[in-house]
């Protein structure tokens, strides 16, 4: 927050992207209402549009949306592999946008299907130790696992316990923290196959050229939400700046509030290919997407029709 | 980890809150060696000891010496404090300047491998981990009473003035025991790198936990801090059995009051005279 003050108070600001982690951005969208800068976020927690503030602007779909359609497309993925999900578990961190993605699921979404809520363990980073989780995992053998451990080394943890402990099941990522570079040099692409997260952007088909300049620019071995994002953010302050006809950030926050757009790099980077924004400022019509790891690298596998690679079901 | 933290503060009555940070530096060069010139980061933990004794005793020589007085007992201690904290956070702002916040790990067979004792799993890299902090302590253990110059560190330990006055360099002592600190502290931080990703900040997952066990164990004890590093383990893997997963350390805590409650000075610390 005291970076974002920063910022906004000594610099002359039009219109600012970021934070990362939800819990960032809750601070950092305080501080911009503030200083009535617009804010476009990518993060997914459900609060940060529910302030009533006029200049934070969501593209991602909100968590709870996205538990709600990512359930809706594992049981579909599952159904079609013909192994239905009857025992789900939860287990993460207490940030902001896990929270709202479990909220729902714990309390209707699961049980609406006949999924049964096999381990429920939620925890504050860091994690001293990831061995009870594991053994639960082990013990309950649920179908699915909803996975939200959005700090690394918590992270890393489980993941190396999973394997330790032979554990099989599907994993579900709940954001794109699982989907990093970081993931493949630390615990190795044979651990990580298969597993999959559920995002807000992720490179689709179509878009193999962005993904090419962007891997021969940075050096990294492939291209993320995070990166895919903050494009889509910059070409979205753009065209509002163009459609304000100025760089005040009182005409752009008007700008993005009756944007709406179906073309243009922005749109084309934003599933479903549209920007426009709600009076709370989410993005109408997000949906998320599903990314899963292969050989390797984080694919787009839903939806089919943008998806990069088909999909590959746990056995 | 908390062997070299005691030690520190029971020979020279610093409290380092730098600690962690170099815990963190020892899993950085554990993680070069095992990277650079492919040496198995268990071996490589303790190749981090000399460098980093070195590393102390020049620090102390040029920093800490000039706040501590080098054992006079009259002077001033406070900005001894100020340092510590001063050193940790740039030490924390460095690494991430010069290194990048991005975390790294070691990849090793054994971190997800177990070895299976009847229905238990024991993770290898916890175990190799565990036995080879074990022998570390132990080699402290000797070294503090069965080396003139351990003998030495616990005499200027226990009465600097005394001490000096049998011709023990209570300066010179307070070097080595901040440099063995360090080089323990650093060692340790090689071996939790087996199996526990790097990055600069990794040091505030450790650093309370560090002094609860200093503390538990009583304040400059060595037995002290081991046994109490490993109450604070059991403790936490225990809770567990009755509370759920986000309440793992306030069994920690809750456990440190009590101890704190029966006995202020900790497990093994002695109660000081009082007039």
């Amino acid at each position: 927050m005291s970076a974002a003050q920063r910022v906004l108070t000594r610099e002359k600001i039009s219109a600012g992207i970021g934070s990362w982690l939800s819990s960032f951005t809750l601070g950092v969208t305080e501080v911009a209402e503030r200083q009535q800068v617009p804010w476009l976020t990518l993060s997914y927690a459900d609060n940060i549009t529910e302030r009533g503030f006029k200049y934070t602007f969501q593209t991602s779909p909100v968590s709870s949306a996205q538990a709600e359609q990512a359930l809706d497309l594992v049981v579909e993925l599952a159904k079609r592999n013909n192994q239905p999900i009857r025992k789900a578990a939860l287990i993460g961190d207490n940030t902001a946008a896990t929270v709202f993605f479990f909220k729902p699921l714990r309390e209707k979404l699961l049980q609406a299907k006949g999924i049964e809520l096999v381990v429920d363990e939620v925890w504050t980073p860091p994690l001293p130790d990831a061995t009870s989780i594991v053994q639960k995992l082990r013990a309950t053998q649920p179908d699915v696992v909803f996975y939200g451990a959005t700090n690394f080394p918590d992270s890393i943890q489980v993941l190396q316990k999973v394997k330790e402990f032979g554990v099989k099941t599907h994993i579900q990522g709940v954001g794109a923290w699982l989907v990093t570079p970081e993931y493949v040099k630390t615990v190795g692409k044979e651990l990580l196959d298969n597993i999959q997260a559920v995002v807000a952007a992720h490179p689709l088909k179509g878009q193999e050229e962005l993904v090419k300049k962007f891997v021969q620019r940075t050096g990294e071995p492939f291209m993320t939400q995070d990166p895919l994002c903050s494009y889509a953010h910059v070409w979205l302050i753009k065209e509002a700046a163009e459609q304000a006809k100025s760089a005040d950030p009182k005409a752009i926050r008007d700008a993005l509030a009756k944007i709406d757009l179906t073309t243009g790099p922005a749109a084309s980077t934003l599933s479903p290919g549209r920007i426009r924004f709600d009076e709370r400022g989410r993005r109408i019509g997000a949906v998320p997407l599903i990314v899963q790891w292969q050989n390797g690298e984080p694919f787009t596998v839903v939806p089919v029709n943008l998806a990069t690679r088909p999909v590959v079901w746990h056995k | 980890m908390s062997i070299g933290l005691a030690l520190i503060f029971g020979v020279m009555r610093v409290v380092n809150f730098a600690q962690g940070d170099f815990m963190m530096l020892g899993m950085y060069l554990t993680y070069y060696y095992a990277v650079v010139l492919g040496i198995d980061p268990l071996v490589g933990a303790l190749v981090t000891i000399p460098p980093f004794f070195v590393v102390g005793l020049v620090l102390h020589r040029v920093f800490l010496a000039r706040v501590t007085g080098g054992g006079d007992p009259n002077r001033e201690m406070d900005a001894q404090l100020i340092l510590t904290l001063g050193m940790s956070l740039i030490i924390t702002n460095a690494t991430t300047m010069i290194l990048s916040p991005m975390p790294r790990a070691i990849r090793t067979a054994y971190a997800t491998q177990a070895f299976a004792v009847g229905p238990l799993l024991l993770n290898q890299a916890r175990t190799y981990a565990f036995f080879m902090a074990l022998c570390l302590a132990a080699a402290v253990y000797v070294f503090l009473t069965r080396t003139d110059l351990g003998k030495a560190l616990r005499a200027a330990a226990d009465d600097p003035e005394a001490a000096s006055y049998q011709g023990i360099n209570v300066r010179a002592m307070h070097g080595v025991a901040f440099g063995v600190g360090i080089a323990l502290v650093a060692a340790a931080g090689g071996l939790l790198a087996t199996y526990y990703p790097i990055e600069p900040n990794v040091a505030v997952n450790f650093i309370v936990l560090m002094f609860v066990a200093v503390v538990l164990g009583g304040l400059g004890s060595i037995p002290g801090a081991f046994v109490g590093g490993l109450a604070i383990g059991l403790v936490q893997s225990l809770t567990l059995l009755v509370l759920p997963l986000q309440l793992q350390n306030v069994g920690v805590f809750v456990a440190f009051l009590l101890v704190l409650y029966v006995r202020p000075q900790g497990l093994f610390g002695r109660r000081a005279r009082t007039v």
